[in-house]
């Protein structure tokens, strides 16, 4: 009976097609805009996945990477003393301006970490060498930064160059220049601007005017010393607050500088609202199209259902009938849905924009919903068909 | 008494129908008494509203009437339980109606195939047996075509192959012929007669159409909510009201 079941909907090319569409749109919206959700509020705990590093210490008042507050040269010192502490190194992170060739003026994100350890330093260069940075006047610069920044740049015949900014380029920061010698990888900022590193000092004379230079302190624990169990102890010797480095969102601990970075923005800011809506939308917008298609197939099929009440089927056999179309509704709607988003995610991937994470969780999160809205559709479906009474099939 | 007992298909007695609300009843059945004996064809005639259909939903087990007994091959069906009913009408009933009812999105087999499937047989057996009855019916060759491609007739045929195919002990047809034409309708209850033909099985066709009479056993005359004499030889029922 079910495969008949199944081929009474295959039978109606029309709804079928119309409530494909409506699982498919659903799932689509949901999986993508949860997807670019995810990515959008991955970009703004970039720091953290960028500048490496296992303990970071900051100002008390500090709730999230992108906002520091300048802790005092003298606090390097204590946190060094802190028992477990291997090493500490300073780390300057501030939004500056900077001149480019053609004049204008950019937003970049200024990284300064220390010149002997070079603690926090990029993970991959694609050109030059971090060394580099202890000469005179030197930045490095990340790829996509370099790209951009290289849109503003002037070629040697005046004219403007739109070929990225290349290791020996120079621009200006506070009139100070700042000399490419080596190109990172790493990954986009909420912020949007480029990352430009430089060491802490040089960091310091970039930002003249800054009292205080020391946004945060990037820190190694000795050997056997747990993270969270090190940020506990700086906490309780200095009075200043320790966060752990863990960026992976399904597994970061509490105490991990990017999760509290995430929820910062949950709470703070309409990313999860603006979105959430969106997702709402899409199951509302699925419930409505295939629980309205569902419900007309139903209706239309009415009097067959009845007519198969009366040959002795009972309302077991019929409910099951109708889970196995809704359901099957559902699944080919999610597979159409999901794969659409994923393709359309490939093309943001290579993009780069808007950002986009879809994590399996997402999928698992959709599959869920849309099932859900399969499962409304065939309850409906089947309070529907309960209702019409056997004895029915006489009339008319 | 005992030969009696193994003829009689079904008995009602006293059975009283009303449809509606207390303050404003439509009496369909009034202490209506039937029988249907086993290896005939009985029609059920009369005017149009006197209750016929409602007296065939009582028989097919699909309504509860609120008085009377009724037995089918000696099972009482007045107190059972909608499921214990839909029970019996899965391994007693074949239906025709009067408008067909076949799935139109399903192929001509598989609609022939339904009560099979209902009773849980597997479907390679229910295809096979389907395409058996298709073929006595005269249809082969069109088993995978859709309903809607056939002839008014060919579909009554499907039906007809439908409601027999499980081999059901009491066919039930409601106005079978009243969609078809005068030679069609014929045809059909020819088909009726020869396929369903067989000493346990009882036929009650439920029919407007005089021009069908000739058809039966027995002719059963309702008005009013209850059967008013029963004939048989057709020549004896004054047929200028129906
Ligand atoms: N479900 C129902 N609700 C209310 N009244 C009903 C219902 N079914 C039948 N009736 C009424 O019961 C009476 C008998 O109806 P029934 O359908 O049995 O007549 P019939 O002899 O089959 O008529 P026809 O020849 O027109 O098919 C009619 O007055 C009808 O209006
Ligand atoms: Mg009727």
């Amino acid at each position: 009976m079910y495969r008949l079941a199944l081929n009474m909907l295959f039978g109606d090319r029309a709804k079928l097609a119309m409530l494909l569409c409506g699982l498919a749109f659903s799932a689509l919206l949901m999986a993508q805009q949860s997807s670019v959700f995810f990515g959008i509020m991955s970009w703004t705990y970039t720091p953290m996945v960028n500048i490496r590093a296992q303990v970071w210490v900051s100002d008390p008042m500090v709730e999230q990477v992108n906002d520091a507050k300048p802790l005092r040269d003298t606090d390097l010192g204590r946190v060094r003393s802190v028992d477990g502490v291997a090493w500490a190194a300073p780390l300057h992170t501030s939004f500056v301006q900077a001149r480019m060739q053609d004049g204008n003026f950019k937003l970049i994100t200024l990284v300064g970490i220390d010149a002997d350890t070079f603690a926090g330093a990029p993970a991959v260069l694609s050109q030059g060498r971090i060394e580099d940075l202890r000469l005179p006047d030197t930045v490095i610069v990340d790829e996509w930064g370099a790209a951009l920044m290289g849109r503003m740049g002037v070629g040697p015949d005046g004219k403007p160059r739109n070929t990225p900014l290349q290791v020996g380029d120079t621009f200006e920061i506070n009139d100070i220049q700042a000399r490419i010698v080596g190109i990172c990888r790493v990954k986009r900022a909420f912020t949007g601007g480029p990352f430009v590193y430089t060491t802490y000092d040089r960091a310091k004379g970039y930002t003249l005017g800054a009292r205080r230079t020391l946004s945060f302190m990037l820190v190694e624990p000795q050997k056997g010393v747990a993270p969270a169990e090190l940020c506990d102890r700086i906490e309780r010797d200095t009075g200043l607050k320790a966060w752990t480095s863990d960026t992976v969102i399904w597994n970061w601990g509490e105490r991990s500088l990017a999760r509290n970075t995430f929820w910062w923005f949950w709470t703070n800011t309409g990313i999860p609202f603006s979105f959430g809506t969106a997702v709402l939308l899409g199951l509302f917008v699925g419930i409505a199209i295939s629980g309205q298609t569902f419900y007309s197939f139903v209706l239309e099929n009415l009097k067959y259902f009845a007519a198969i009440k009366a040959m002795g089927a009972g309302m077991g056999v019929i409910a099951r009938m109708l889970f196995v179309q809704a359901f099957t509704a559902g699944l080919i709607g999610f597979g159409l849905g999901a794969g659409m988003a994923q393709a359309i995610g490939r093309v943001m991937i290579e993009k780069g924009m808007p950002p986009f994470v879809m994590y399996p969780q997402i999928l698992w999160a959709t599959f869920a919903l849309v099932l859900g809205i399969s499962f409304v559709s065939a309850v409906i479906g089947i309070v529907k068909v309960s209702r019409v009474d056997a004895a029915s099939v006489f009339r008319g | 008494m005992s030969h009696l007992a193994h003829t009689v298909a079904v008995r009602a007695s006293g059975v009283d129908m009303f449809f509606g609300t207390p303050e404003n009843r439509v009496v369909a059945l009034k202490q209506a008494g039937f029988e249907a004996r086993r290896g005939e064809l009985i029609m059920l005639v009369g005017p149009s509203g006197c209750g016929k259909t409602t007296l065939l939903s009582v028989i097919a087990g699909t309504l509860t009437p609120q008085a009377g007994a009724v037995e089918v091959f000696g099972q009482r069906l007045d107190g059972l339980g909608q499921e214990a009913l839909t029970t019996f009408r899965r391994k007693n009933l074949g239906f025709v109606f009067q408008s067909f009812n076949l799935i139109p999105t399903l192929t001509v087999a598989e609609n022939v195939m339904v009560p099979l499937l209902i009773q849980g047989r597997p479907f390679d057996e229910a295809h096979e047996r389907a395409l058996a009855i298709i073929e006595k019916v005269g249809l082969k060759g069109r088993e995978e075509g859709r309903p809607n491609a056939l002839s008014g007739g060919q579909q009554q045929r499907v039906a007809i192959a439908r409601a027999l195919v499980h081999e059901p002990p009491l066919l039930i047809c409601d106005e079978p012929t009243s969609a078809l034409d005068k030679d069609t309708g014929a045809q059909i209850m020819q088909m009726v007669r020869d396929l369903s033909r067989s000493p346990e099985r009882c036929v009650v066709v439920v029919t407007h159409d005089h021009r069908i009479f000739r058809f039966a056993d027995r002719i059963a005359e309702m008005e009013d909510g209850r059967i008013s004499r029963v004939v048989d030889d057709p020549k004896l029922l004054d047929t200028t009201h129906l």
